[in-house]
């Protein structure tokens, strides 16, 4: 291009690029619809795999006691929930976030104008759409195998697995994010057998020993399954404000560490 | 006030110790598209992602217009739109939807933002799949739909600053041509435009100016017939080796026309040669050939990429020449 029509051409109205300023609300809505919208495909799917992974664990655990007792069937199935809430959180968004950071999808949205954390905030919303049912699927599956009794508290079951799902998915989340892709993939894997065999879920914790119960004293998994157990059967489960406390701490380092890694410039 | 809508002053930017981007300095003025051509590895995608907030430099200044983009990297990524190299991630999501949405993340109106993937996937040529999803491993939509898909997502909503990471990848040759008539199009409207690319050829025609960089450096800059270096009437005299033959212009006083550069990239030496001197060129050229110790040759005019490699493929020879003889 001869040098003469640049030098022509006439300076742009500086007015016309005044760049839009778009609320939190407005951007937060928009990153939810690409993010729903990209999830969408693989919605049925995962909850088709929620629905296995409840007929395994609430049939296939029961294999391992044999004439199981309406008390152990009754801590076998209220703990199922809290096995898919934790799988989903800490293998399947480790494995999905491990992905968008590979393939450029974590770059690409950290280089659109929207507040960073808008990012973390939209992600959490569609894995708690995925997640959540999870509850209810575990409950319906359990209850045709053992034919239960349980006495919901709403407000109890609502809030415990609106945070279980929350500090989940947080702590996958900073996992994908801190660990190498390669080391998040593979302790996204191990954390699958911790949870359903090493942690008591499914089992009472008086059948570790001593000092592994004291372990998962301070890790979110057992405080997460009393949580959730105390709202599906009130009164025959209660939880301690010790497990709200150290759930919500796993919860905020989670979230902490996650926007921190969306935020830092490398 | 300064028409920059991008100042880059002196970023150095390491890895470990690579020195990724070594005293970079370049601007982009409204309405003007630059080139930044440059090897792969040359560093041009570190700029960019300094320039969007992704990397931090290690020195220097980033101004993308009135805003510090190192103090204020939120401030400035809301003055740039950034087509990455890598494709958008559009899985799930129709292109019209795609071009929507990040229109609305722009702050387009609803309204604009539908008229406005309408008229880009009509300038690009993609309406045929513009309701079509694009599915996940590569499925529902081509490569080259997507990039354009990226593309119309980058310019949807007017932004003082664009910039393009090799935007043509995987694009066909018609689209590709409408590719570079809307970046052109975007430019004459007002935007600054960084192009980042190492295809040299198709560059050429739509910039107004061109920053070379190599391994990390700037290292030469300026309009394309400036850097072309010579006027449009000089010519290029290529010899064409046989495999392992020596390179009869190694012995400059042999060549009968003045060599201020020579570049030889693989079995090709481009030797540039001044109109008047083509008769002794060709001659010289002609007698080698039949003695045997050409394949052949060609003479044309001289093109920017003969220009291009001068500045970044003779560096690395002479060092690699060097280097044997330090060793030797």
């Amino acid at each position: 291009m001869p040098e003469a029509t640049t030098t022509a051409r006439p300076a742009a109205p500086p007015t016309a690029f005044v760049p839009a300023r778009v609320g939190l609300w407005s951007s937060y809505r928009t990153l939810l619809r690409w993010q729903l919208g990209q999830a969408g495909s693989d919605l049925p799917m995962i909850v088709v795999i929620q629905a296995l992974l409840a007929a395994g664990v609430v049939i296939g655990f029961g294999f391992l006691i044999p004439d199981i007792s309406p008390e152990s069937a009754l801590f076998l199935s209220t703990g199922t929930p809290t096995v898919l809430l934790m799988v989903v959180g800490l293998t399947i968004v480790p494995q999905g976030v491990v992905r968008a950071r590979t393939d450029g999808t974590f770059t690409y949205l950290r280089s659109l104008p929207v507040a960073r954390p808008l990012l973390l905030l939209a992600d959490l919303t569609v894995w708690l759409v995925v997640a959540l049912p999870s509850v209810a699927v575990a409950v319906i599956v359990a209850d045709l195998r053992y034919d239960l009794t349980l006495a919901f508290d709403w407000p109890l079951l609502i809030a415990a697995s609106l945070l279980v799902t929350v500090t989940a998915t947080a702590v996958g989340y900073a996992i994908a994010v801190t660990f190498a892709p390669m080391m998040a993939q593979v302790l996204s894997q191990v954390l699958v057998f911790f949870v359903m065999l090493f942690s008591p879920i499914t089992f009472p914790a008086s059948q570790l020993p001593g000092w592994f119960q004291s372990v998962h004293d301070v890790l979110p998994i057992r405080p997460a399954a009393d949580l959730l157990r105390a709202g599906l059967v009130s009164g025959t489960y209660d939880a301690s404000l010790r497990d709200l406390v150290v759930l919500v701490v796993w919860c905020v380092a989670g979230l902490a560490l996650s926007t921190r890694a969306l935020v830092r410039r490398a | 006030m300064s028409a920059d809508v991008l100042a880059v002053d002196g970023i150095t930017r390491r890895f470990g110790a690579v020195v990724a981007n070594d005293q970079v300095t370049l601007r982009v003025r409204a309405g003007e598209v630059v080139g930044l051509l440059g090897h792969n590895g040359a560093g041009k995608t570190t700029l960019v992602s300094q320039v969007v907030g992704l990397l931090r430099p290690d020195a220097g200044t980033i101004r993308v217009g009135d805003i510090d983009a190192v103090a204020d990297p939120a401030g400035a990524r809301r003055r740039v739109a950034l087509q990455a190299q890598a494709q958008a991630p559009i899985n799930g999501l129709t292109p019209r939807t795609a071009i929507e949405l990040a229109g609305r993340i722009r702050g387009l109106s609803p309204r604009r933002a539908r008229a406005a993937a309408e008229e880009l996937a009509a300038e690009l040529d993609i309406l045929p799949w513009i309701d079509q999803k694009a599915l996940p491993d590569g499925g529902g939509l081509s490569g080259g739909v997507r990039r354009l898909t990226s593309f119309a997502m980058t310019v949807v909503a007017p932004t003082p600053l664009v910039v393009l990471d090799e935007p043509t990848n995987d694009i066909d040759a018609s689209r590709r041509r409408r590719l570079w008539d809307a970046v052109r199009r975007i430019g004459d409207e007002g935007a600054g435009v960084l192009l980042v690319t190492h295809n040299v050829v198709e560059a050429e025609r739509v910039v107004d100016e061109l920053v070379v960089l190599d391994r990390g450096k700037v290292v030469a800059a300026g309009s394309p017939a400036a850097l072309r270096g010579s006027q449009d009437t000089d010519l290029r005299l290529e010899l064409q080796l046989h495999p392992g033959g020596a390179d009869p212009s190694e012995v400059l006083d042999a060549v009968p026309v003045p060599v201020p550069r020579r570049v030889r990239p693989g079995r090709r030496v481009l030797l540039p040669a001044p109109a008047a001197q083509a008769a002794a060129a060709v001659a010289w050229a002609t007698a080698l050939r039949e003695g045997g110790a050409l394949d052949g040759y060609a003479l044309a005019p001289a093109t920017l990429e003969d220009a291009y490699l001068a500045v970044t493929t003779s560096e690395a020879s002479d060092e690699a020449v060097t280097e044997e003889q330090s060793r030797a």
